[in-house]
């Protein structure tokens, strides 16, 4: 592909992108292509083994890919790098740190901790509501609160391109409902372009603005779906029809087995 | 009664429970010692081999108080406890870390390892003192030989175990070698660290007991021996229960330390940094 159309407004770009592991005896993921634009929000929707998780490591530099190219801001990725930060299904806070503590991590890995960082920390932990859990400690907090400490550890990092793998996929179905409409609302305000994988396709559809279908052996997306719903939305909105529309066409896209 | 709010009959119930379960033990313990006292008197229990608890506290006055002989040999124990089990730990911790983070050393020195563990270290004692000599070196190195088991494995294994997940959080945040090590990888290990030298420190009261045995210069260890030898059991025991006081501190000492160090492993730990970090921080 010609480089000089790169649009501005692509953030991330794959072209042919895969990973094999095993000396190519496993495809974990086969020949992604896709561009994604600034502030928009993707769901990668599909079953375990559809390479999901592995897509997102390679955008993170986390692993290496075995072909094709991965652009984020127009440069081949190779390492981890600062505009780029994941969150994972599993809380990670460090046990012995205050939720402060634990959002400043990312700050306290690459420089000193001014006054100010401390604010935009405390800050962003108010907005993710917890106000009033700033010096509480993760066992003293619930799974849901401690992956608001997460998502403010994330946006403490200041990257515009978030990468959340399954971040509320441990959490009850209430919990999770709260967490997803206060995520669309964060994102939507620190205006991030955001990867979100999901099991759970009423959750996809209804964050996003693109759906990535994936499926497994070899993993690969198998069609990306635009979703034009006017924001905000509601959670009322994955009763009408028109979203059940889209869900049905989903679970045509992966097969049987949904 | 002062209002039907304050009033919670769960809880007057335990204090009750509380109170019957004190008395209790109360009386368990005085029929215990009271029978011990009858027995020795009536010649039930043979005095020579088991000298009644009058006997015991009498010559234990006479041991720390009147000629205050036990001073002198308490503190050869201590001492000797310390020293063995401070050489021990910085050892075993040392050697744990080394291994811990080299996988090539940790493959080839795996069966040793194995081997080390599956052989009652203290059989090695007279060795020690065969080449090391009588005097505080050998005993040293055989109370060395018997705690520095405990903080090399559970070092190596909290420095092995890290969370893997945890790791590649740093790793997406770009994370020193370095940083990893001091702000991952050794808090996780603490606690797992701390529970070793626990272990190590009560293998080290039995260690140089045995090598006092051994060598019946000076200590507790080789009071009890001569005490026996020369059928003043009562003494024997004295130095005994000295023991059990000795064992009881350094447990509730380490248990203390443990819960200040690894503090977030227990909620009176997390409650008090908590409420400190608070207010060194206070304004947000």
């Amino acid at each position: 592909m010609d480089k000089s159309i790169v649009s501005d407004d692509v953030v991330v770009r794959a072209n042919g992108l895969g990973k094999s592991f095993g000396e190519g005896a496993v495809i974990a993921l086969e020949k992604a292509s896709f561009d994604i634009k600034r502030g928009s929000f993707v769901s990668l929707v599909g079953p375990s083994g559809c390479g999901k998780s592995t897509l997102l490591r390679l955008i993170s530099g986390l692993i290496e890919k075995s072909s094709g190219s991965v652009q984020v801001h127009g440069d081949e990725v190779q390492a981890p790098r600062p505009e780029v930060a994941m969150m994972f299904q599993k809380a990670t806070l460090l046990d012995w740190r205050t939720s402060l503590e634990n959002v400043l991590l990312p700050t306290e890995l690459n420089g000193n901790v001014t006054r100010e960082d401390e604010q935009k920390a405390a800050d962003l932990l108010r907005l993710v509501g917890l106000k009033d859990f700033l010096f509480s400690f993760p066992s003293q907090l619930s799974g849901g609160m401690q992956q608001r400490v997460a998502l403010a550890r994330l946006l403490q990092t200041g990257a515009d391109v978030l990468l959340l793998d399954e971040p509320f996929g441990a959490l009850d179905e209430f919990t999770r409902d709260r967490l997803n409409v206060e995520l669309m609302r964060i994102v939507g305000e620190v205006g991030a372009t955001t990867l979100f994988v999901t099991h759970n396709i009423t959750e996809a559809i209804y964050l996003a603005d693109q759906v990535f279908v994936m499926t497994p052996r070899p993993g690969r997306i198998a069609e990306i779906i635009n979703v034009d719903f006017e924001r905000p939305r509601p959670l009322s909105i994955q009763t009408t029809p028109e979203f059940n529309k889209l869900v049905a066409h989903v679970r045509d896209v992966l097969g049987e087995d949904h | 009664m002062s209002n039907s709010q304050t009033f919670n009959p769960a809880k007057t119930n335990r204090a009750h429970l509380g109170r019957k379960r004190a008395l209790l033990h109360v009386v368990i313990f005085s029929t215990l010692i009271v029978s011990w006292e009858t027995g020795s008197r009536i010649g039930l229990l043979d005095p020579l081999f088991y000298p009644s608890p009058s006997s015991i506290l009498n010559s234990a006055w006479t041991i720390y108080v009147a000629n205050a002989t036990i001073w002198y040999h308490l503190y050869a124990t201590l001492g000797l406890v310390f020293l063995g089990f401070l050489a021990g730990s910085i050892f075993g911790t040392g050697l744990g870390a080394i291994v811990g983070f080299n996988s090539v050393v940790r493959r080839f020195l795996k069966p040793y390892v194995i081997v080390l563990e599956a052989t009652p270290r203290i059989a090695v004692a007279p060795l020690l003192i065969a080449a090391l000599g009588f005097g505080s070196a050998s005993k040293i190195a055989i109370i060395m030989l018997v705690c520095f088991f405990a903080p090399f494995i559970n070092t190596l294994s909290g420095v092995v175990n890290v969370n893997e997940d945890k790791l590649e959080l740093f790793k997406s945040l770009r994370a020193s070698k370095l940083q990893i090590l001091k702000k991952l990888v050794l808090p996780e290990a603490i606690p797992v660290m701390m529970a070793g030298e626990r272990l190590a420190l009560t293998a080290a009261l039995s260690g140089a007991l045995v090598a006092e045995f051994i060598q019946r210069d000076k200590g507790l260890g080789s009071m009890i021996l001569i005490y026996t030898r020369n059928l003043n059991m009562a003494s024997a025991f004295a130095c005994i229960f000295t023991l059990t006081v000795i064992g009881f501190l350094i447990f509730r000492g380490m248990e203390w330390l443990d819960h200040r160090i690894a503090f977030w492993k227990n909620e009176a730990g997390l409650a008090r940094v908590s409420t400190k970090r608070a207010r060194k921080m206070e304004g947000f």
